[in-house]
């Protein structure tokens, strides 16, 4: 076998793990971080090492997000703005500005040669995250799966309030003031991408533009972004795993 | 004349020890009969207070311990600085508050001015008239007028005289102290740097609660001779490695110390501070020759802040330090709701695009609840230079 490195990636919301070698991706797994990032994130190796048949002993370990901290089996811990440049720049070669929308933290990230250039982070506040369309569609009765059904006609209705907590409340009202579930969502949609680029006009953006994070698959979302940026957004199965990808590969230089 | 405060408040018995401890000192000094002014702003002239046998103290607090307090009276959006320093007021749980007879602050930003105004119903308070502009004659005339009137206040509260020769007097002394606090954080320009940001801030801090001054000039002096002992042994307290940093923006310590811990964290070190407790205050001498109180004017009226408009020294200082402490990139700390800093920032922000130095902001507040969000900023930042 040759250089094998993994990269755990251990968000607010999923842990996802990926093993490298050769330069490329091997194996790849997901789960939800749950209450204990650690033992998540030891489930996650446990899988990858049996799916690569790889030996502990030969694994160079990194890991990033949220979680990194108590990650004690890992060689190295790095910031996710770091890792999700480097990822990104693996998945889609030459990317100059990655857009992420975690559970608890979303950013634009410049790029140059998978390093970043400068990055900007919503303030301490959970409007225009993940977290916020989790407790949006689950204010209306579905999952993320049924949430991106209800984005596939591209309806939409006015969100005006800035904060999570009022706007769950606004979401009410609409709902009850007899505006469609399919209406609601692309609002929430809307008010988080125009979130996004809030903080991506306080960099310079350029295209190619990866959206990355587990959000990356909600085709409503990336239809929303490229409206707000008017510019085009890439999207690709790996994306949700560029943290992961990232830190492998940080494990390798 | 003010009567001079010696007793303990009323909730003394309810403090944990460290507290108790703080107080009693406080009451010690006061009990031997010298009069204690409390001050928030590097721009308050310490030399009129020291020619007149005061002890000065700072009253900026660092901690969000009172903030439910003061938010009975202050908006909560409001500067955490602000808020918890009156709160520390209105609770008797400031043993420097506390023991002030006289209070001094300045027209410096607006939350502060009506703070102020809420202060002088409870504390015995005197505020100066800072103008917003440095260099014009008027400015510079109305600075030196509210010096006489602050000088004759602390005459008139205390029943002293303060003479021309003791103001000289006091120039020297603030004069010795500045240079050897100076001395002190330019060990930093070494690389590798003799000495942490931790512990650069916390030596810079502390020396605003030394009331002894021979001893105080004794411990820096002590300080920087360690440094260096340990420095020319072969000692290396940071890689050569590390990325430097300057830190800039409101006031720092205490509890906004996170800021540094997780760029220290991180791999970079802190090296230089423009801050109110670091080179904005220590970087330049005060005239000696010539009237003192002219002098003390002129001295303090240039110090660069947010404050000020335009603020020309700030980034005169700034761009001085980036070359003198090799810098890699910039931290900027803005407290929630301060808004001459958080605006200038975007100035702070192209002045270091300009010059290619990276540059970050972090705002934060007197919680510790942003911890994990700070220390991602300043890890990426970090990995990224």
């Amino acid at each position: 076998m040759g250089q094998v490195s993994i990269g755990i990636d251990c968000g607010s919301a999923a842990c996802k793990g990926v093993l490298f070698l050769d330069g490329a991706v091997k194996a790849a797994t997901v789960r939800p971080t749950g209450w204990n990032p650690k033992e998540t994130a030891k489930a996650v190796l446990d899988e990858l090492i049996v799916k690569a048949g790889a030996k502990r002993e030969e694994l160079s370990i990194t890991a990033t997000g949220y979680g990194r901290v108590g990650i004690d089996f890992a060689e190295r811990k790095v910031t996710e703005i770091t890792c999700h440049a480097l990822g990104a720049d693996f998945i889609l070669p030459g990317v100059r500005t990655v857009v992420d929308i975690g559970g608890q933290d979303s950013k634009v990230i410049s790029v140059k040669d998978g390093k970043v250039q400068s990055f900007q982070m919503n303030d301490k506040c959970a409007a225009g995250t993940g977290r916020f369309l989790e407790m949006s569609a689950h204010r209306m009765g579905v999952d993320m799966s049924g949430f991106a059904a209800l984005l596939k006609e591209g309806k939409s209705c006015a969100i005006s309030s800035m904060c999570a907590v009022f706007a769950d409340s606004e979401i009410v009202s609409l709902l009850a003031s007899g505006k469609s579930r399919e209406e609601v969502a692309g609002g929430i949609v809307n008010s988080v991408a125009a979130r996004t680029a809030a903080l991506a006009a306080r960099i310079e953006m350029e295209s190619p533009i990866l959206l990355t994070g587990g959000l990356s698959e909600l085709v409503g979302l990336k239809k929303a972004l490229e409206v707000q940026f008017q510019l085009p957004v890439i999207t690709s199965e790996l994306s949700r795993f560029a943290g992961a990808i990232g830190a492998a590969r940080k494990g390798l230089s | 004349m003010v009567e001079l405060k010696t007793q303990l408040p009323r909730i003394f018995d309810s403090f944990a020890q460290a507290r108790q401890d703080g107080f009693l000192a406080m009451k010690k000094l006061k009990d031997s009969g010298t009069g204690v002014v409390g001050q928030f702003c590097t721009y308050t002239p310490q030399e009129i207070f020291m020619a007149a046998g005061l002890v000065t103290v700072g009253l900026c607090a660092t901690s969000d311990e009172t903030i439910p307090d003061a938010e009975k009276d202050l908006p909560s959006n409001l500067c955490p600085l602000i808020k918890s320093s009156y709160g520390f007021a209105i609770t008797d749980k400031c043993p420097y508050m506390y023991f002030s007879d006289l209070v001094v602050g300045e027209t410096t930003c607006d939350g502060k001015v009506k703070m102020y105004e809420l202060l002088g119903k409870i504390k015995n308070v005197h505020i100066l008239e800072l103008p917003k502009r440095q260099n014009t004659p008027q400015a510079k005339a109305l600075w030196r007028e509210e010096l006489v009137r602050l000088k004759e206040r602390v005459e008139k509260d205390f029943h002293v005289t303060i003479t021309d020769e003791m103001l000289q007097e006091a120039i020297r002394r603030r004069n010795m102290e500045r240079k050897l606090l100076k001395e002190l954080y330019e060990l930093s320009t070494l690389t590798p740097p003799p000495l942490t940001g931790m512990r650069q801030l916390q030596v810079l801090f502390g020396a605003q609660f030394k009331f002894n001054w021979e001893e105080k000039i004794k411990e820096i002096g002590n300080a920087i001779a360690g440094i260096r002992q340990a420095y020319d042994a072969g000692e290396r307290p940071v890689p050569a490695s590390a990325p430097r940093i300057l830190v800039t923006g409101c006031p720092i310590g205490g509890v906004t110390e996170k800021v540094v811990r997780v760029i220290e964290e991180a791999g970079g070190v802190v090296v230089v501070f423009e801050n109110c407790t670091g080179a904005k205050q220590m970087d330049r001498q005060c005239r000696e020759e010539g009237d003192p109180l002219t002098n003390i004017a002129d001295h303090y009226l240039q110090i660069g802040c947010a404050v000020m408009t335009p603020d020309t020294n700030r980034f005169e200082l700034l761009e001085r330090l980036c070359e003198q402490f090799h810098i890699d990139g910039v931290v900027e700390m803005t407290l929630q709701a301060c808004h001459p800093y958080a605006v200038e920032a975007h100035s702070v922000k192209l002045f270091m695009q300009e010059r290619n130095i990276p540059y970050l902001q972090l705002e934060t507040d007197y919680s510790t609840a942003d911890i994990g969000q700070l220390s991602t900023r300043a890890g990426a930042f970090v990995e990224m230079l």
